[in-house]
């Protein structure tokens, strides 16, 4: 067969050109739409497509099902508000900080990761609460319920982004940073062994895998990425609510990750524009719009189906399989 | 402390004990019968005591007992077509597990929100219920809230009790949350039990609703946090056990009372968290599977 | 006279009231192939079980190459280098055939996450070392040409080989196999004792636990008889055929005929 063993599917000439196409059309996006809404509304999606990334690497790859994330975005924008509004840190290393304090906060869930399933995901549940409840009651830090104020925007080496189209790449630019580094870590021994786990821990274990610490690795990972996501959104509506990150913004996380297709890393950058989108376009039904929201949410599980990343990809091969019969009959 | 305060907290934390119990109930049987975590069992709670505040509106002069009913056949009803409409289509196709989980939580964004639509987001007052005037005990002045609902607590739990052990439809939901294929090969009907199994726990919920509407208030959030704990409690107790959910909630409402009082108020609902982290640690079958390892 | 690679003393393991293994002496010679045979509840993939940790002994001790074991872990030991594999088939049933054999090799590499995010030197290197020693291990055992086909597609006897492909890759000092011919016909069971035979000869002591009869006949050097939990018996094949209890152990199920799976 073939003299070099393949270990990852090699990404087919199609793969490789819808992503071209794509982050082209992210690069392109702010000369057709300069207005600064779409741009805020396409930061944030990338924003939130980080996170949802982060928790496809924690629940698809190794089926640690989190319902916790937003505490660790939470703290990332806190961490960062703070660290630029009272201590005036460069932005650069606020956002370094974010994603490392939201790390240290994670080693609180090593021990949880022997749990599995249930157990693991109310674990997070009560995580996310309680940290929840330090930003509403600790005003001296954070503010309390009267939040933080006054944020300012991202400044890079003395240059401060007003223009929103900026603000747009650097979101978008981090969101592709954190996509490419995760498909890196998906076709190496990490990613393997942690798809390992998922598919069968008891196996993973005969084999010599430290199940455990590769468990908490990605847990610490996971909200490295969200702490990240939490400064660059902190910097980007400059103020910020405990009501911002309660557990509902977990769950919203969640069906990012489901909605988009469970262990798909553009399913999750899917989830997330439909997340983040979908009640903005809905927002003509005003009190409505949750309600739909969530007849959608039910109603997509009812089907099953993989995703929306399932359905695009469906699409596309029902779409080559007509053009290679076309091609055929041509 | 002195006697009194202690014995007004103890009253309180039994009382919201019970009404954790109820729910706890609620997930443990749905747990056991389908293996899923019933998210939306709050929001029943919910739709419970948004009822009884309606029938109150409608007929104020309803004794106490009759609200409670008609909350419980409101929240029984909701429980049900729940069951019919989601769960039985989510199990005749074997939708995986997280899709599940996701529909419920898509179920409970459905609920709070017709609820808000609805009910307005403003807290809403229950009228009083049980009467005014305190009862004494031992010297203290107890609310007499807080008794009606231990002791309509307790009853529900014993009767529910009785209906499982002695009838032959609760002695069917019994084998059917054990073993579904020995008891359908006994003759069981699955659906049927289903729906009865949905249906009790939703009457369960709605009695919760009522009392906690009558505790403290009613809004359209309230599911949520209420469901958490009762969650929690059936946790403590160890997923899947009945004895363990109402001993859990009674436990953890009388952990949550006390604790407020001499920890934090402000971090009251973190207890709960804590605390249930700190069970799962140390044993994942919850406090009764503890118990059931040292004998 | 080889030494003794594995040696158990007393190893018990219960089930509440139940005793599945009652202090069994299991001693393996380096070098050899050491049968572990009984009927059906005599506690035979129990001790298996005791031996790969797949839970922890109730009582009694376990040395490997004379250090004792007793308190380590499943990954631990195979760290160690004692792989197992398992009667219900555990494999990653999403995974292709090659990745499958490439997880036994995960604990010999140190590459990390830095590393593969990065892209390193070191990276590359051990991913090209991973796959060809991987596929190597699905040459060895049949499957070279299925090294693309996902697990969960492989053909029942394809599967029980890519188990064992995925417990050699890390040429283990001590290899547990759990009825390895479970469900094999009789021409699959012949290429399996051929195959137990290679594995021996590259220098991998092996543990089997089988049904079997005619593989294990063929395969073994030592025997151990397990019923009830004890030890009845040990010996040599002939031996044990020939051994009055052990016949007595196996009577009114007779000998078990050659398409005997479990």
């Amino acid at each position: 067969m073939s003299a070099d063993p393949a270990l990852s599917p090699r990404r087919s000439l199609q793969s490789r050109v819808a992503t071209l196409v794509f982050v082209a059309a992210l690069l392109v996006f702010p000369a057709v739409y300069h207005n600064p809404f779409a741009l805020h509304m396409m930061s944030l999606v990338a924003i939130n497509a980080m996170v949802a990334l982060g928790l496809q690497l924690l629940f698809g790859f190794s089926g640690q099902l989190s319902i916790g994330q937003a505490a660790f975005y939470g703290i990332g924008a806190y961490t960062s508000g703070l660290l630029t509004t009272k201590l005036g840190v460069p932005f650069p290393a606020a956002l370094l900080a974010s994603g490392v304090v939201a790390s240290v906060a994670s080693l609180l869930m090593v021990p949880v990761t022997r749990l599995s399933g249930v157990y693991l995901a109310v674990s997070t549940i009560g995580f996310s609460i309680l940290v929840h409840l330090v930003l509403m009651n600790e005003e001296w830090l954070t503010g309390g319920t009267f939040g933080l104020i006054g944020i300012p925007r991202v400044s890079l080496f003395g240059y401060t982004l007003r223009n929103p189209a900026y603000s747009y790449f650097l979101c978008v630019g981090c969101a592709l940073a954190v996509y490419a580094a995760l498909v890196r870590l998906e076709r190496s021994r990490f990613g393997r062994a942690i798809n390992a786990i998922r598919q069968n821990e008891d196996a993973a274990r005969s084999s010599g895998l430290a199940v455990t610490y590769l468990k908490s690795q990605c847990f610490v990972i996971a909200a490295f990425i969200a702490g990240l996501a939490g400064s660059l959104y902190a910097h980007q509506v400059r103020y910020l609510a405990p009501d911002d990150f309660t557990f509902w913004k977990s769950i919203e996380f969640l069906f990012m990750v489901v909605i988009g297709g469970v262990g798909s890393l553009f399913g999750a950058v899917l989830g997330a524009a439909f997340v983040v989108l979908l009640p903005e376009w809905l927002r003509e039904i005003g009190d409505y719009r949750m309600l739909v929201f969530g007849a959608l949410i039910v109603t997509a599980m009812l089907f099953g189906t993989r995703g929306l990343a399932g359905v695009l990809a469906a699409t596309g091969r029902a779409l080559g399989a007509l053009m290679r019969r076309a091609a055929a009959s041509g | 402390m002195d006697q009194a305060y202690f014995l007004d907290l103890l009253v309180g934390g039994l009382a919201i004990g019970c009404v954790y119990s109820l729910v706890a109930l609620g997930f443990a049987m749905i747990i056991r019968a389908t293996g899923i975590i019933h998210f939306a069992q709050g929001e029943v709670l919910m739709v419970g005591s948004m009822s009884g505040l309606s029938t109150l509106w409608l007929l104020p002069r309803l004794p106490a007992v009759a609200v409670m009913l008609i909350a419980m056949l409101a929240s029984g009803i909701v429980s049900v077509a729940m069951e019919f409409f989601v769960y039985r289509t989510l199990r005749v196709r074997r939708i995986p597990i997280m899709n599940v989980i996701t529909a419920t939580v898509g179920m409970s964004i459905l609920f709070i929100n017709a609820a808000r639509i609805i009910w307005g987001s403003e807290p809403l007052r229950y009228p009083d219920l049980f009467g005014t005037l305190a009862y004494t005990f031992a010297g203290v002045r107890i609310s007499p809230q807080l008794v009606w609902i231990m002791v309509m607590g307790l009853v529900l739990m014993g009767i529910l009790q009785l209906f499982l052990k002695y009838t032959r439809t609760g002695l069917a939901m019994q084998a059917v949350a054990q073993d579904p294929d020995a008891a359908q090969m006994m003759g069981a009907n699955l659906t049927r039990m289903m729906v009865y199994t949905f249906g009790v726990a939703g009457i369960m919920a709605g009695a919760a609703g009522v009392m906690v509407g009558s505790l403290f208030f009613s809004f359209f959030q309230m599911g949520f946090i209420i469901g958490l704990k009762g969650f929690i409690a059936a946790t403590l107790g160890g997923l899947g056990s009945l004895a363990g959910a109402m001993l859990g909630g009674i436990l953890f409402g009388l952990i949550e009372t006390f604790a407020a009082v001499f920890v934090s108020s402000a971090y009251k609902d973190g207890i709960g968290m804590v605390l249930l982290i700190f069970i799962l640690l140390a044993s994942p079958s919850g406090l009764v599977g503890l118990w059931k390892r040292r004998r | 006279m080889a030494d003794a690679l594995l040696e158990g003393r007393g190893l018990t393991r219960r089930f509440g009231g139940l005793v599945a293994v009652d202090a069994v002496d299991l001693v393996v010679k380096e070098g050899t192939v050491h049968g572990l045979i009984g009927p059906n509840g005599a506690g035979k993939t129990t001790l298996l079980n005791l031996v790969a940790a797949f839970f922890p002994a109730s009582a009694g001790t376990l040395r490997f190459r004379g250090e004792d074991i007793t308190r380590h872990g499943p990954a631990q030991r195979a760290r160690q280098g004692i792989r197992r594999t398992f009667q219900n088939l555990k494999l990653f049933a999403e995974m292709t055939a090659l990745q499958n054999a490439s997880v036994g090799l995960h604990a010999s590499n140190a590459a990390g996450v830095f590393d593969a995010i990065v892209g390193t030197r070191r990276h590359r290197r051990e991913e090209r070392a991973i796959a060809n020693a991987s596929h190597a291990a699905l040459e060895f055992v049949g499957l070279g040409q299925y090294s693309d086909v996902v697990a969960g597609a492989l053909a029942y006897g394809h599967r029980r080989l890519l188990e064992i492909a995925r417990a050699i890759v890390a040429r283990p000092t001590l290899l547990l196999l759990d009825e390895p011919a479970a469900g094999l016909n009789a021409t699959e069971a012949t290429n399996l004792s051929a195959l137990i035979h290679r594995i021996r000869m590259q220098g991998t002591t092996i543990v089997l636990v089988e049904h079997h009869m005619d593989v294990v006949m063929s395969v073994c050097d030592t025997i151990t008889v397990l019923n009830y939990g004890h030890k009845l018996a040990e010996g040599t094949p002939s031996g044990i055929q020939e051994n009055p209890e052990v016949i007595e152990a196996y009577l009114g199920h007779a000998r078990e005929p050659a398409h005997a799976g479990a």
